[in-house]
């Protein structure tokens, strides 16, 4: 593992710097090196600048949260000991004492407030939507307040990362971008733009120095090259492995390859308008339950997990997984109605669309793995119920603006929605939230599905502040809109990756790997 | 003319150029959907999207986004990326060394191997070596870039482990600019890279070489310069090659820009730190400050190339002068 890279002069007097003062601390024999190969590389080291995975990735590996979001997606404490709820919108944390920022300042509530400040004025304001108010009460302790009562404020919390005030203020955006200073387990050594990322470990780290002392990222964006760069011995982790690689991968006993089912439901929804705008007819027949409800029956996901996904795909019984809540024990799409297109046929008959119809569907085709054949299988499935589904593919870059509510384009859109704060009700309040009632609620309702019983009940959930009743209401809204159908859950995404057999890691439910639970055996 | 005239004259032009390069782009990439929804989580509220529109300037109307860029420009602001928040320049020539590392490395393959093959053939038509090599020159124009790359990487790294498969390897500071070639790692790390990106351009230079020679082999001067009694590298090298040269040269240019600009597939498949893949990766962000500048850049750079190119017309040839 001592294999040292020459990467300049001065890098590698750095790097031996580190290498000595680590093996001075810990004691160790060896350096531990882990080399990670990602997709691709990270666009901004700011955490409120951006939210795209690779970023996200080295985000947590040199910033905490205040609450630590788990790899099974459980949450407990970060940066804040323990919390509590003082009344129904009063939410107190208090902070661990003698953390300090890689600069060497300690971590205090002025820099919480200083960091959900910059954030509510930021691209990401999204994250700090539930918070009204916060301040310092002192100096360890942060009182935030939320619009209404809100029981999963801690799970939104895990996805802010607090910034040190005083460096934050000194370095300005554009030099926070680039050298990011944290409290996470992992300093920022060099970063080389599309080249590499170094990482090297913080001893200090207050939940125990990490096992890996460097940790180097590598964007290698071609899928084969990165299985390549795996054999040759070059990087000892990679994220999505190519799904024709697994076999060759699998088959060599230096490596393993690790699966694990993504949040990424990919899903179809249906337009509940009077009139829809790809829809040539006077009535909208997706209106009709019977309508929907048959093209549920006449899509075999099982096919779609064989054929399109390799059987890298997870079927999805409900809108959300099984950890979150509001998700129904037992309930699934897949039993309630089952692949059959003989009783989807008698269903389109009876609601008066023997003949079927023509609609479009809108999706893309970079964006979520194999878009476009599972596009193409759905047209070949809905066809056999005459159901003459045009294809509309465009790349991410359009997509996102082109199906944008009011959706005055869309009758059918695929696309991908993923709820990594283990909760529901943070997709239920926009997805299914009757449209331009409450701000906030419902902005990318693409179905147009307005419910007064489901809107009542996401009402409750976001005005109790105990979790027990949030998830009793969250389950009816599941049950409601299982029967409702205003959108068609199709499958998980199967997160893929391959490592060197000596790489100890198990995979994150939230894609974000994470150096601090991985080792390395001797 | 003058060369300082004809210089004046291709700025001038230049100028036109970027001008019109940029006017198409802005006007394209209105075009290819809103860079804000690239950039925030896809549920923002409406409000949220305002504040980021506000942010990122694209709450203005285009042709006030354009003026904005232009009156920027003339005081040397290219604009900041969306996506980065960096100046869009300063992203594109961190990057640039990289690129033009391996696309000099590459080019001087190509030439190095192309004209005297291409000689070579172009003397000797009808010799089954040079059958040989107009075969395989066509095997190197018509095999896709990504194709050779990737078997490259299979039987150089994968199957016999001799060159790495990806990244650029150590580097040396040389005045500020990270290089890889004077380095022995950063040295194998660029051979496959430079070999894929050469494949093409040496089977176009090989194949422009030997029909200019054909040309050339039956002019009189050339028996003439047997008949003196001048020795056959001679005949061939210095009355042949050079007449068949112009050509070359031009190719030569076009492909010189064309590789820097557009090193995209084999930068993607190598992990190659350029500025293909920043061009690509701000394509389909909609990053539009980056793709303005980078084809901006890229038009800078083919209209400095044919300069040279056209001055070295003339030292090739003094019957040709720059006008």
């Amino acid at each position: 593992m001592l294999n040292l890279r020459m990467k300049s002069g001065r890098n590698a007097i750095l790097a031996a710097a580190i290498l000595l003062a680590s093996t001075a601390i810990g004691g160790l024999a060896q350096a531990k090196e882990l080399t990670v190969g990602l997709t691709s590389d990270a666009v901004n080291l700011d955490p409120q600048a951006g939210e795209e995975l690779s970023s996200n990735i080295l985000f947590y590996h040199i910033y905490d949260p205040l609450v630590r979001r788990n790899a099974d997606l459980t949450f407990g404490p970060g940066l804040a000991e323990s919390w509590e709820i003082k009344d129904d919108t009063t939410w107190v944390f208090k902070l661990r004492k003698g953390v300090k920022f890689h600069n060497g300042e300690e971590f205090k509530a002025s820099d919480v407030v200083f960091t959900l400040d910059r954030l509510k004025k930021s691209l990401m304001a999204n994250l700090g939507a539930n918070i009204a108010s916060f301040k310092a009460l002192d100096d360890y302790t942060v009182e935030i307040k939320t619009p209404r009562p809100y029981a999963v404020l801690p799970n939104d919390l895990a996805a802010v990362l607090i910034l040190n005030e005083k460096y934050a203020k000194e370095a300005g955006d554009e030099q926070l971008d680039l050298k990011p200073v944290g409290t996470g387990p992992y300093k920022l050594v060099e970063w080389v733009k599309e080249d590499h990322i170094t990482l090297a470990a913080n001893p200090d780290y207050f939940a125990g120095a990490p096992k890996i002392d460097e940790v180097t990222f590598r964007p290698i964006t071609n899928g084969a090259t990165r299985t390549a760069a795996l054999l040759t011995g070059e990087v000892d982790v990679i994220q999505d492995l190519n799904v024709r690689d697994v076999d060759r991968v699998k088959a060599d006993s230096r490596y393993k390859v690790m699966t694990k089912p993504s949040l990424l439901n990919v899903v179809v929804s249906l337009d509940q308008r009077d009139k829809s705008p790809t829809i040539a007819l006077d009535k909208n027949p997706l209106k009709d339950r019977r309508v929907r409800e048959a093209m549920v029956r006449a899509i075999d996901v099982n096919a779609i997990n064989k054929v399109i996904m390799n059987g890298l795909s997870t079927p999805s019984e409900q809108y959300v997984p099984a950890s979150h809540t509001g998700y129904v024990e037992g309930a699934s799409f897949r039993d309630m109605y089952p692949y059959d297109v003989k009783k989807a046929a008698e269903l389109m008959a009876e609601a008066g669309y023997a003949d079927g119809f023509t609609v479009t569907l809108d999706t893309t085709n970079n964006r979520y793995v194999n878009d476009q054949q599972i596009a193409q299988a759905l047209a070949s499935m809905l066809g056999k119920i005459k159901i003459n589904l045009q294809l509309n593919l465009m790349p991410k870059s359009n997509f996102f603006g082109y199906i944008r509510v009011p959706s005055d384009k869309s009758s059918m859109i695929m696309s991908g929605w993923d709820v990594p704060s283990d909760d529901s009700g943070s997709m239920y309040s926009v997805m299914f939230y009757s449209r331009d009632k409450k701000e906030g609620y419902g902005q990318v309702n693409r179905a147009s599905y307005s419910n007064p019983k489901v809107d009542e009940l996401i009402d409750k959930a976001d005005a109790t502040s105990k979790l027990e009743e949030r998830d009793g209401y969250l389950q009816e809204v599941t049950r409601i809109l299982m029967q409702d159908i205003p959108m068609i859950p199709i499958h998980y995404e199967q997160d893929l990756y391959a490592a060197k057999t000596s790489v100890e890691m198990t995979p994150r439910a939230d894609k974000f790997l994470w150096a601090y639970e991985i080792d390395i055996k001797e | 003319m003058s060369v300082l005239g004809y210089t004046i004259k291709r700025l001038l032009q230049m100028v036109l150029v970027l001008f019109a390069v940029s006017v198409i782009v802005f006007l394209m990439m209105s075009f290819t959907g809103d860079p804000v929804f690239m950039v925030i989580p896809i549920d923002s509220t409406a409000a949220e999207i305002e504040q980021a529109r506000r942010l990122l300037g694209l709450d203005r109307s285009l042709l006030s986004q354009y003026f904005i860029f232009l009156g920027d420009m003339l005081q040397g602001d290219f604009g900041r990326s969306y996506v980065f928040r960096q100046p869009a320049m300063q992203l594109i020539l961190e990057r640039l060394p990289a690129t033009i590392e391996m696309v000099l490395v590459a080019i001087t393959l190509a030439t190095a191997i192309a004209i005297p093959l291409g000689v070579y053939a172009g003397a000797n038509p009808n010799r089954p070596v040079s059958r040989g090599i107009m075969a395989g020159s066509l095997l190197g124009i018509s095999l896709p870039g990504f194709w050779v790359g990737m078997m490259l990487i299979f039987f150089f790294s994968v199957r016999y482990p001799l060159l790495p498969s990806s990244g650029r390897g150590d580097t040396v500071e040389v005045f500020g600019l990270r290089l890889s070639i004077f380095t022995a790692d950063g040295f194998a790390h660029i051979i496959l890279p430079a070999l894929t990106l050469a494949l093409a351009t040496l089977a176009i230079m090989l194949r422009i070489t030997r029909a200019g020679m054909m040309e050339v082999m039956r002019q009189d001067y050339m028996r003439f310069a047997r008949a003196k009694g001048a020795s056959r590298r001679s005949i061939l090298f210095r009355h042949g090659l050079k007449n068949a040269l112009i050509p070359v040269v031009t190719i030569f240019g076009l492909q010189l820009g064309d590789l820097i600009a557009f090193a995209t597939i084999t930068e993607t498949i190598f992990a190659w730190p350029g500025t293909g893949k920043l061009l690509i990766d701000s394509i389909y962000r909609g990053d539009r400050p980056v793709i303005v500048v980078y084809l901006m850049l890229t038009a800078f750079i083919f209209v400095a190339i044919n300069f040279l190119v056209d001055i070295v017309y003339t030292l090739i040839d003094p019957r040709i002068s720059v006008k």
